[in-house]
């Protein structure tokens, strides 16, 4: 799963620390699997953004393999 | 599961013992997939299954004396399938579709004295098996074949399978005589010799032919077979040839090999088979009669005595139940999977959904006739499965979180009847009746009241969920800690609604009295079927199914109300689940969709039902459906048209009725409510559906919001006015999209994942 989920909509700022969301390297981990890949996170407190779109998608997708492996 | 449990497993299901037509064949031709062949009007397929099994195919299929007729289940239902004439019309309309394959050459030499069908069956199968044989005979090979009618057989098909005979290498020879002088000097070139009955033999050496044993078709001399000993008035002469020679030729291999002749042999079947065919919906059919003069079928004929055909299997359990269909096999190739699952140690365990898809109800094991239990298979394979770590955790996590609320001090509540020291009995309602009809809990709880002032009142859970899931441990906790709770009450009798309750507690719990409400109740004198309500078809819970008494006790309570039922021949112990049950609709909500279109489809009638997620679950396929509570209290009856409650619903009944059964009867002081309840949240409509797929609570809403309050963390949108947070609950992210207005909450978006982020830091 190593790959950039980057959404249309950047325009993101983190609260409190009032900075942008920038493309960060993310990992993934879901039992015992880790997946390092492109999200939008806060530079400044590392929160990270996960798009409905990728939740409910290639996420899922991972988890239901994962679970099954 | 281990290799022996899984053949314990297999052994049980009969669907693949043969039809009864194969099982009549000496041969064993499959003549349900050949006849299934002929029904498609594929004759090359048709004619490729007969190559499998028949020697001398282009006699065999012409004159075989089809004993498997004799056996055919169509027998008494319009005839016997015509399997010979059938044979006929295919081997003449396709030809050879496969090579003969021979086994590579063994160096090992046999004898054939004879030239009749046994003799040539028994050289071609040797032949087969690689072995050189030599064909010795004193007119030409064929024997008694050669004076059939040539519109029965060709002479040009005889000339064709004795050229395929010697394309297989088989050595023809001719001799004078066939005498003892004959087979002496063979034995001397060759380990065995068959002597053909059915050939020319001189008296001398069929006198040698005494005392033959009739599984092995072996002589006292040893090396010595025999066969062709049906004589010409014998009604199966050929095929009974036919299959002495070929059980001649099978010991003959085994002979050269040094094998025991009768160790591990298959036995002749004689039409013996323990495949199950129901007959319950055939019709009798009348045989195809040949409308041409040469007694063969039209292409057209063939196809419509062929459609005759059964197409005998079992397949009760599949017949009936929709997870079966869906998975496109049968329980004995069902148990190999299961089996195949565990024994993977890396990969993908594809079995997994369907183990858990399993709605647990127990019908296949009332319709085998082998008491095969897909509803122990599964259940057993989700128990290792939790105990070895490999239940998927999302598989029953929705239902695990809903009974673990349940039995959670914020929903539970265990009381005496109010104002007394002591029950004798304590009315269960069960977890889901009391999040979905709090109302009609209340006023059965005081009808029940009415009848024995001492009933106390128990909201909580019998733990089925954690059963159903295969966790064990976490069941028989629930089970310990229900015990201590009830004997802490007096050990009273326990009065439930809820048939997978009562089912628990009597497998589980054996020393708690546990009884159905229905069977000790007398309807309420105001109840009473409204005015000209249609019949309806009663579904009774698949948790009941073995529950005779109170079925029996249901239908007495309905026939009081002066309520008629409509017919609904899948219930009582063959009843269906509706897919709650075994927590399918967890593990499979698109299955469980399938499974609810069938049931109704079932009936044109509207449903009727004791059970309450029968009830919710039926009722989303749109069809009314009411529960027996709604006869029984008209005052608090719902719509039978209503639809089911959302799961953010259910919970907030459950925490409405606790704090009212504590406010009403009780007089105790309520406890504030946690923090988070008092957010201030208004849901886009849109948006509800959508919650109740990725079941997201409103109570997880909150939780969420209010997390976000106290850290004062989210995400803002730089233009659109809109916020983004999210907080793990147990195992799960949420994630929120809203517009804060004030003080409240506009949710517009939610979803939920199990990965855990972590920003990488350089
Ligand atoms: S009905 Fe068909 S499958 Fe059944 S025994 Fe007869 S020929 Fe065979
Ligand atoms: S009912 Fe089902 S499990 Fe039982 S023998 Fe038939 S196919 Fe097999
Ligand atoms: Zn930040």
């Amino acid at each position: 799963m190593s790959m950039s989920f980057l959404p249309e909509d950047m325009n993101w700022i983190c609260r409190p620390c009032g900075v942008k969301l920038q493309p960060s390297t993310v990992e993934l981990s879901y039992l015992g699997s880790v997946f390092s890949v492109e999200l939008p996170a806060c530079p400044q407190c590392g929160a990270v953004l996960i798009s409905e779109e990728l939740a409910t998608g290639r996420m899922l997708q991972v988890e239901q393999l994962l679970e099954d492996k | 599961m281990d290799q022996k449990e899984l053949r314990e497993w297999e052994s049980r299901c009969i669907q693949e013992e043969p039809p009864a037509c194969t099982a009549g064949c000496p041969l064993g031709v499959d003549a349900r997939a050949f006849v299934q062949a002929m029904v498609q009007g594929d004759m090359q397929t048709a004619r490729r299954i007969l190559e499998k099994t028949m020697p001398l195919i282009g006699i065999t299929a012409r004159i075989c004396e089809a004993p498997c007729e004799n056996f055919c289940l169509r027998k008494d239902l319009g005839g016997s399938i015509a399997v010979g004439l059938l044979e006929r019309s295919c081997i003449s309309s396709a030809p050879r579709q496969g090579k003969i394959l021979c086994l590579p050459s063994r160096g090992k030499k046999t004898g054939v004295l004879g030239g009749g069908p046994s003799s040539l069956v028994a050289a071609f199968d040797l032949a087969k098996k690689g072995y050189a044989v030599t064909l010795i005979s004193s007119t030409s090979p064929g024997g008694w074949l050669s004076d059939m009618p040539s519109t029965v057989i060709p002479p040009e098909i005889l000339a064709e399978e004795l050229a395929v005979l010697e394309k297989m290498g088989v050595w023809f020879e001719s001799a004078t005589t066939l005498t003892p002088d004959v087979l002496a000097e063979v034995r001397t070139r060759c380990q065995t010799v068959y002597i053909g009955h059915d050939g020319e033999l001189d008296t001398e050496l069929c006198n040698l032919l005494a005392n033959v044993a009739p599984e092995t078709m072996a002589l006292p001399e040893e090396g010595l077979f025999t066969g062709g000993i049906a004589d010409a008035e014998h009604l199966w002469r050929y095929i009974t040839s036919v299959a002495q020679g070929r059980a001649a030729a099978l010991s003959m291999d085994r002979h050269m090999q040094g094998v025991s002749l009768t160790a591990a042999r298959p036995r002749p079947r004689h039409g013996h088979t323990d495949l199950f065919t129901s007959l319950k919906d055939v019709n009798p059919k009348a045989r195809i009669i040949p409308s041409t003069e040469n007694d063969n079928y039209s292409p057209d004929e063939a196809r419509q005595e062929a459609e005759r055909c059964i197409n005998c299997q079992c397949l009760e359990c599949v017949r009936h139940c929709v997870y079966l269909q869906e998975f496109g096999s049968y329980p004995k190739v069902y148990s190999r999977r299961v089996y195949n699952n565990e024994a993977i140690v890396k990969g993908t365990h594809q079995t997994n959904t369907f183990i858990n898809s399993c709605s647990l109800c127990g019908q296949c094991e009332i319709l085998c006739p082998h008491d095969f239990s897909m509803a122990t298979l599964c259940l057993e394979a989700r128990q290792r499965m939790v105990e070895e770590n490999r239940m998927p955790p999302s598989a029953h996590a929705f239902a695990l979180d809903e009974m673990r609320a349940a039995l959670s001090s914020q929903f539970e509540l265990v009381r005496m009847a109010p104002g007394h020291q002591s029950s004798s009995a304590i009315f269960f309602p069960g977890c889901q009746l009391a999040a979905v009809r709090p109302d009609q809990t209340i006023a059965l709880y005081h009808h029940l009241r009415a009848q024995w002032r001492d009933t106390g009142i128990w909201i909580g859970c019998c733990g089925a969920p954690a059963h159903w899931a295969g966790r064990k441990t976490e069941f028989r906790e629930i089970g310990e800690q229900f015990l201590q709770s009830w004997r802490k009450l007096g050990s009273p009798r326990v009065l439930t609604c809820c048939s997978s309750c009562l089912q628990m507690f009597r497998k589980q719990l054996p020393e708690v009295d546990a009884q159905s409400v229905w069977s000790i109740t007398a309807p309420p004198l105001n109840a009473a079927a409204p005015a000209k309500q249609l019949p309806l078809a009663l579904t009774d819970p698949c948790t009941a199914r073995n529950d005779k008494a109170t079925q029996a006790a249901v239908r007495r309570l309905i026939a009081d109300l002066g309520q008629e039922l409509a017919d609904l021949p899948l219930s009582g112990e063959l009843t269906e689940c509706c897919g709650y049950g075994g927590l399918m609709d967890n593990a499979n909500p698109e299955l469980t969709r399938k499974v609810l279109e069938n049931r109704v489809s079932q009936t044109s009638a509207d449903f009727l039902t004791y059970c309450i997620m029968c009830r919710e679950q039926l009722a989303r396929t749109g069809r009314p459906v009411l529960h027996i509570l709604d006869l029984l209290f008209p005052e608090t009856a719902r719509s039978a048209e209503e639809a089911p409650l959302g799961i953010s619903t259910r919970r907030a009944n459950r925490r409405a009725l606790k704090i009212r059964l504590q406010e009403e009867y009780f007089g105790e002081r309520i406890s504030p409510p946690e923090e988070w309840q008092g957010i201030s949240l208004k849901i886009a409509s849109e948006l509800l559906p959508i919650l109740e797929k990725r079941r997201i609570l409103t109570d997880d809403i909150r939780q969420v919001l209010w997390l976000t309050e106290q850290s004062g963390r989210y995400f803002e949108h730089q233009s659109r006015g809109i916020r983004l947070t999210s907080a793990r609950l147990g195992e799960v992210f949420f994630w929120l999209e809203y517009v804060l207005n004030g003080n409240e909450y506009l949710l517009q978006k939610a979803w939920s994942h199990r990965m855990v982020p972590a920003k990488v830091t350089k």
